[in-house]
């Protein structure tokens, strides 16, 4: 006499997810990324133990939110928008240290970079760079403003697009790519120095 | 295109942020008249991958396996939370209209689903 037919969409099918479907979800989805969310944990704490927390943290919003994730979109960018907002909510919340705002790092340092480009380093520049240990490269991620820090993580470790690292940092793209070519050039400079004081320049004058 | 344009945009180049297709070639014919430009933009690409190469060698901590333990029994505990406060209303309508001697049943359902969410 009549037939049944009942159409769902992916929203109402979430909605009508249950904790345990959720759960079992959560876990084989978003639990794969806790190397990578860590990783970038460091870039936003300095410190291993402030890192684990935030890390924590970070999951326990995004399982009671998890709801809201939209399905065939990119979950590990959605962790990583959570993690920037729990860090800057909680982590950051009582440092009252001045945000450097994106024109203020010191015109000098910008234009030492320029001394690097003399057609004699060129050649050199990369070599030199080559052997540099991890340590050397921490130390000169750490030692450049947070705000720079972020952006050169995302796209140089994580190969985000400038338009994806805005989402994930709340910023617009041009603030993205301002950073990012300033946070560039202030590791590249540091990174020089530390090879130069390992010996590894040599006698082009580097 | 001028060097100095080329030089001002030339890290969107290296990024591959250039969307537009034309200007792209725009780029690429300059490289091809311009062996300046050129060499300035193989530099800066080579010293970009060497860079990207060094930041992926050094950032790539391991999450500690107390802190993976830490996260499991979190969701545990979340989701035993989410389980108490849930809800389930289902709510039935039947209607019923004859029309010279002609029946007509309709049967709507709607469920309704309540729960708290633990945790802001």
């Amino acid at each position: 006499m009549n037939s049944e037919i009942e159409i769902r969409t992916p929203a109402q099918l979430l909605a009508t997810e249950s904790v345990l479907e959720r759960t079992s979800r959560f876990e084989r989805d978003a639990m794969q990324y806790t190397n990578q969310l860590y990783a970038a944990a460091m870039r936003y704490t300095k410190d291993p133990h402030d890192a684990q927390d935030l890390v924590q943290d970070t999951y326990a919003k995004a399982f009671t939110a998890f709801h809201q994730f939209e399905p065939g979109t990119n979950l590990k960018a959605w962790l990583y928008r959570i993690l920037t907002t729990t860090f800057i909510n909680t982590y950051r919340k009582d440092q009252r240290r001045p945000l450097i705002s994106d024109g203020e790092v010191e015109d000098w340092q910008l234009a030492a970079s320029a001394s690097h480009t003399s057609d004699q380093g060129k050649s050199a520049e990369d070599e030199v760079l080559e052997n540099l240990p991890d340590g050397d490269v921490k130390r000169a991620l750490h030692e450049i403003p947070e705000e720079f820090r972020l952006a050169v993580f995302y796209a140089d470790v994580e190969g985000y697009s400038y338009k994806e690292i805005a989402d994930i940092l709340g910023i617009p793209a041009g603030t993205v790519m301002s950073r990012l070519h300033r946070g560039r050039k202030l590791l590249r400079i540091l990174l020089l120095d530390y090879a130069k004081d390992r010996g590894f320049g040599g006698s082009d004058g580097m | 295109m001028e060097c100095n344009e080329v030089m001002h945009a030339l890290i969107l180049f290296i990024d591959n942020e250039i969307e537009d297709a034309i200007q792209v070639q725009t780029f690429q014919s300059h490289f091809e008249e311009c062996p300046q430009c050129l060499t300035e933009m193989e530099h800066e690409r080579q010293v970009l991958t060497r860079m990207k190469s060094l930041l992926s060698d050094a950032c790539c901590e391991e999450a500690p396996e107390d802190l993976q333990n830490r996260i499991a029994q979190q969701t545990a505990l979340l989701a035993s939370q989410m389980f108490s406060p849930t809800q389930v209303i289902t709510e039935y309508r039947r209607t019923e209209t004859t029309i010279n001697g002609e029946t007509h049943i309709e049967i709507e359902t709607t469920h309704e689903i309540r729960r708290d969410f633990p945790l802001s």
